[in-house]
């Protein structure tokens, strides 16, 4: 004869077993992944050395603070403006042709150069001085090579700035596939 | 092919077919074209304008714009990409991309998506905030109308794919949004929680709140400090290629954290599958897949969100062994020598026939398999059954008896395109909620003709075209009767009769008596009805006849089965698509817990114990002899408990001591049992009764396969570890089994397939390779792997290939003493399963509805003086229910009708009898009257206001876009681009 029963014994496992269990489980973690453990106790003594464990301790500890502080800290214009630039400025330096400039670049370099060690001078220059200029070559080169730069400068580039126009204005979006070559 | 034209695209000639749209045939030419409302299950909607294209020199929408031959298609001209532009700005005018903080960016999100893949920096509209409030007051999703785009996938889904019409969008505002019923908050509304909303929604405005705060690395944060991280987003935007970027690498490292898995629902037996998303073991939400076979992207409440039993703290964890008046925790090791030894001893003393084996429809089929192996070949008994003993084994034997196969004849989809269906004793839209969308859709979309026979007046039936109310167990009467009208005017398929089916001539005979005068009187049909139900089936090309619980949980249940299946096959509908006869099975996995072998008399594949060179077969497979007779099934077991005959039990995830009819009868039989040991995931009612209590894993924790009601053999994946010691049922099992002896040595669910489709014919080709993923099989499966989605087109399943007309009688039912005047009627609801062991696990639901209740009709409350919470006692012969009383003209007259969602004092199967179906012994559950007294006349309402049954349906055909074209703030992007409006468009 068995009635229905519904109250359950549980198996008690009391603090010691508890512990015990624990213990083991932990020690056999250690144990499985020893030489990653061995290698972040010495990047953590490292990093006790140097401070910056108490700096991420504090940090981690006033986690939601710190974090409302920083975000709003930085909801400001000028800090989104300075983010917004920084990806600008990547952008812009992804359209740069590194190779043709690094000439142009190492020419700018010797024309400062020039210009430092001449700082000082008190030499005036006169419109005769400049035409007999012209017919020094390291001048004359440059000229011509400033004259070009400005010819390039004056091509009309509108369609390919992305932060400004339209999709549709776009040149890219222009090509089947939205790419520029 | 027929269909076959040619188009150009973009300069080049390319082959197509007709009957697609340009943007499906775009897309399977690998040409992406920006969309965002479209849906593969919903099909055009219209409202986003990305797709815009340009045929034959006009810009149209691709996705509802048919292909012609000829076409010529301009996917890349700019007047192309510059309407798209516009129509993603509108978009974006009405979403802020703030990705990283979202708990949608899981690399799906479609808005994010499309601005990716049409290179959008900027838009020219700024998103503006529109002036409501988040919704949160549906306990598993919540809207919000911020970051709705107003596409009207959810409307659309809502509307036409569900069917539950309770979603719009009110295009009227200055500012559009979705409402709910007539504009009240979501929890208000009449909305079923099916999730089907959620699931579509492109963006995060509809979401399921176990995503929310949950899904992102930083999207816990307190709103506080989310909204100026939003802003900081949106001001650092220097175009949203590179903000895109970063929130990409977030929604990667998601990836790590966020597990998905795919699985098979339990409830019921449509066998939807679905992947889950779990971060530990917190499940963040259920997302059903295109590729899901049975379901597609549809859910109800309980696929979609009751799975918080999986997590109860109420779980077994450890065996229990009854000590005394308690129950003791225990470890396996105990647990298992304590099993064998009194199985040993009890076998030994009492010899094999005293003991029996219940297996559970929850179970997967290798579970099933294992539980028959245990008792035949280990214990070498045949009393081996399963609860579908309960429900559908007389639909087996009607379908065994006329056609061969005991399994719906087609799949879903054959239900979906047939032109007729038929509903006999089937709440389909509670009981088997997906397939009823089907079809609801059908229905409203596709001119689907339903005819509803029921007692009660359930959504099917409300939507119905015809809805008759013949007298309780009388539906063979008027089956047999239009069967017979039909013969008589000469509408039988004459063809088919001849060519495929046998025993015409005496079925004929056998239809004398039913008459229409006949069936007028025993039915309370009118003759115009008959004739108008036989008139559908004989114009419908197609006709599809669904039963359920109503036909057979009655005396006469087999039978009623057989006449539904002979008017099949008088009319020519079965063995060809969209037609056929669907007993629906009610738990995930009815038909493969019997397909498995877990009855009496039939092994794997219904091949019979008492043929001997079947024995034979699986002697020789096992290593071991096997009993010749058929065992007992559960309703026997019983009895021979009762008689002393059998001493010993091992249940399985089967509460039969609630589910099984005449329930103070079946406790008393548990109450004698020398031993008993019960297998579940909680301490159910039965396992109260239990000397051993086996902690068993659910769906989640396991591997294995179900069968649905298409016969579709689906997988199911591991999402969690089992919960502290509980174990696979299949784990226990062998462990059990291993204790007596047996030897045997599977290491995973795949090979006790593998074992059984060598011995089963119909599951030969069934191998977990070819079940991978969402891939799935309809059985019989030939060794080749090549599946049967309709049954019998090759021929019936019977030496001679034809179909055998079965004359059955009509079996009039119970007949109860006058005093017990009130016909009890029980079932489903839609958003509990059963003795609700699980379903009142979750707290969403149950807020919506916490406990049972007793419709009765306006008319019996009338006469009694019932309210809403009135307490009432219903007695029968067999024992009485205390339960508050709901009124509602679902029910008439001195019909009620009793929900099976209690364990407790309204627990259905007090009142019902021991008496059975004559031919297999399924409870006549049906067939049961009560008198009622009133216990308490003042209460409350068991069922709160806040329940769909409450709601207020608005119904419409998907979104009405019209609605939005005819707004003085919309103009078609197509036109002005045409018109060159540069300048208007920068204007604004």
């Amino acid at each position: 004869m068995a009635k229905a029963i519904r109250s359950v014994q549980r198996i008690e496992i009391t603090e010691e077993q508890k512990r015990q269990q624990d213990l083991e489980e932990v020690q056999n973690a250690l144990i499985d992944s020893k030489d990653s453990i061995l290698e972040v106790l010495q990047t953590l003594n490292h990093m006790q050395e140097r401070g910056v464990l108490s700096l991420v301790s504090a940090l981690f500890g006033q986690g939601d603070k710190v974090m409302d502080i920083l975000v709003k800290k930085a909801d400001t214009p000028e800090t989104a403006n300075t983010l917004k630039n920084l990806l600008l400025m990547v952008g812009v330096l992804g359209t740069l042709n590194v190779q043709q400039l690094e000439p142009i670049l190492l020419k700018v370099n010797a024309g400062i150069a020039r210009v430092a060690d001449e700082k000082d001078s008190q030499e005036k220059t006169g419109i005769f001085d400049l035409m007999r200029s012209l017919r020094d070559p390291e001048i004359n080169r440059s000229i011509t090579l400033m004259l070009n730069f400005l010819k390039g400068m004056g091509q009309e580039t509108e369609s390919l700035e992305r932060t400004t126009q339209l999709p549709e204005n776009q040149l890219q979006h222009r090509t089947p596939n939205h790419q520029l070559k | 092919m027929p269909n076959s034209i040619h188009v150009t695209v973009n300069g080049v000639e390319t082959p197509a077919q007709l009957d697609q749209t340009i943007l499906q045939f775009l897309t399977e030419s690998s040409i992406e074209i920006p969309h965002v409302c479209y849906h593969p299950a919903l099909g055009a909607i219209e409202t986003c304008d990305t797709c815009i294209v340009s045929v034959n020199g006009e810009l149209v929408r691709s996705c509802s714009t048919k292909l012609k031959p000829g076409d010529r298609i301009d996917t890349i001209s700019p007047d192309v990409k510059q309407s798209q532009t516009m129509a993603m700005d509108k978009i974006l005018y009405n979403h802020e991309l703030y990705c990283t903080v979202c708990d949608y960016n899981n690399g799906g999100c479609e808005v994010h998506n499309t601005v990716k893949a049409m290179k959008i920096n900027h838009q020219s509209i700024p998103f503006d905030h529109k002036p409501y409030e988040e919704d949160n007051s549906h306990p598993f999703y919540r809207y919000d109308p911020d970051q709705c785009i107003l596409c009207g996938r959810c409307v659309e889904a809502c509307q036409d794919l569900q069917v539950t019409e309770t979603l719009r969008i009110d295009w009227d505002r200055e500012r559009p949004r979705v409402i709910w019923d007539d504009d009240v908050p979501i929890n208000e509304s009449s909305c079923v929680s099916c999730g089907h909303c959620s699931t579509v929604c492109p963006c995060n405005a509809m979401m399921e709140k176990g995503m929310v705060g949950e899904a992102g690395f930083l999207t816990g944060i307190a709103k506080q400090t989310l909204r100026p991280m939003i802003e900081i987003t949106k001001g650092v935007e220097t175009g949203y290629g590179s903000i895109l970027a970063i929130s990409d690498m977030e929604s990667a490292m998601r990836d790590e954290r966020i597990k998905k898995t795919k699985t098979v629902c339990t409830y019921c037996g449509v066998g939807c599958s679905f992947d889950v998303w779990t971060k530990d073991r917190e499940i963040l939400k259920v997302e059903p897949q295109m590729k899901a076979p049975a379901n597609n992207i549809s859910t109800c409440v309980k696929g979609k969100f009751g799975w918080s039993f999986v997590n109860s703290e109420e779980r077994l964890t450890k065996p229990l062994i009854r000590e005394g008046d308690s129950f003791r925790e225990a470890e396996w090791e105990e647990a298992l020598a304590l099993i064998a030894g009194k199985f040993t001893e009890i076998k030994d003393k009492y010899g094999p026939q005293s003991m029996g084996f219940i297996t559970s429809s929850k179970c997967t089929n290798e579970e099933s398999y294992l539980m028959q192996k245990l008792a035949r070949g280990v214990i070498g008994s045949n009393n081996v059954d399963n609860c579908s003993r309960y429900c559908q084994t007389p639909a087996t034997v009607g379908l065994l008896r006329t056609v061969g196969h005991g399994g719906d004849s087609g799949s879903i989809k054959d239900i979906a395109m047939s032109e007729l269906v038929i509903m006999i004793g089937t709440n389909t839209s509670e009981s088997h909620p997906v397939l009823s969308t089907r079809i609801k859709r059908a229905q409203k979309l596709h001119g689907q003709k339903t005819i509803v026979a029921d007692l009660r007046k359930h959504e099917m039936a409300d939507r119905a075209d015809l809805f008759i109310r013949p007298k309780p167990g009388s539906d063979i009467v008027w089956l047999s009767a239009v069967t017979k009208y039909i013969i008589d005017m000469g509408w039988a398929d004459e063809d088919f009769i001849h060519e495929k089916v046998n025993g015409y001539d005496q079925f004929v005979a056998s239809l004398q008596g039913f008459t229409l005068g006949y069936a007028e009187d025993q039915t309370g049909l009118s003759r115009e009805t008959l004739i108008q139900i036989a008139t559908a089936i004989y114009e419908a090309k197609t006709t599809c006849i669904l039963w359920a619980m109503g036909v057979t949980q009655h005396i006469g249940g087999s039978d009623t089965s057989t006449a539904i299946s002979n008017l099949l096959l008088v009319t020519g509908n079965h063995a060809k698509p969209g037609a056929g006869a669907y007993p629906l099975r009610g738990h995930n996995n009815v038909q493969g817990a019997s397909d498995f072998g877990s009855a009496p008399a039939n092994m794997p594949g219904y091949e019979r114990v008492d043929d001997p060179v079947v024995r034979q077969k699986y002697e020789q497979a096992w290593g071991t002899s096997l009993p010749e007779q058929p065992g007992l099934n559960n309703h026997e077991m019983v009895e021979a408990i009762h008689d002393g005959k059998l001493k010993a039990m091992y249940l399985k995830g089967e509460d039969m001591g609630i589910v099984d009819s005449n329930i103070n009868h079946v406790h008393s039989a548990f109450e004698k049992l020398d031993f008993f040991v019960v297998q579940d995931i909680f301490l159910t009612r039965t396992a109260e009764f239990a000397d051993v209590v086996l902690p068993a894993a659910p769906s989640f924790e396991k591997e294995g396969t179900f069968t649905n009601t298409e016969r579709r053999i689906q997988r199911l994946y591991q999402v969690f570890e089992p919960l502290g010691d509980s174990k696979p049922d299949w784990q226990i099992i062998m462990a059990v089994a291993n204790r007596l002896g047996a030897g045997w040595n599977y290491e995973h669910p795949s090979e006790i397939m593998d074992e059984a489709a060598k011995l089963s014919p119909i599951y030969a080709g069934v191998t977990y390779e070819r079940l991978e993923g969402y891939k799935s099989l309809q059985w019989p499966v030939a060794p080749d792997g090549t599946d049967s989605p309709v049954l019998y087109t090759e021929g019936f399943n019977f030496p001679d290939g034809k179909a055998n007309l079965f004359p059955v009688k009509w079996s009039i039912p119970l007949q109860f003493p006058e005093e017990y005047d009130i016909h009890v009627n029980n079932g489903r609801l839609l958003e509990h399963f059963h003795e609700g062991n699980m379903t009142y696990k979750s707290k969403g639901i149950s807020s919506k509805t916490p406990k049972v209740f007793l419709e009765v009709s306006p008319e019996l409350a009338a006469e009694r003086g019932l309210r809403d919470g009135t307490l009432v006692r219903l007695t029968s012969p067999f024992g009485s229910v205390k339960v508050e009383c709901l009124i509602t003209d679902r029910v008439q007259g001195k019909e009620v009708y009793l929900p099976m969602n209690d364990s407790g004092d309204a627990a259905i199967n007090l009142l019902t009898s021991s008496e059975a179906d004559k031919d297999t012994d399924t409870p006549a559950y049906k067939e049961i009257n009560a008198k009622m007294e009133i216990l308490r006349q003042e209460g409350v309402s068991p069922l709160p206001r806040i329940n769909h049954r409450n709601g207020n349906p608005q119904p419409q055909i998907g979104v009405q876009v019209q609605k939005k074209w005819a707004r003085k703030d919309y103009v078609f992007p197509g036109d002005l681009v045409k018109k060159g409006a540069e300048a208007l468009w920068q204007k604004r």
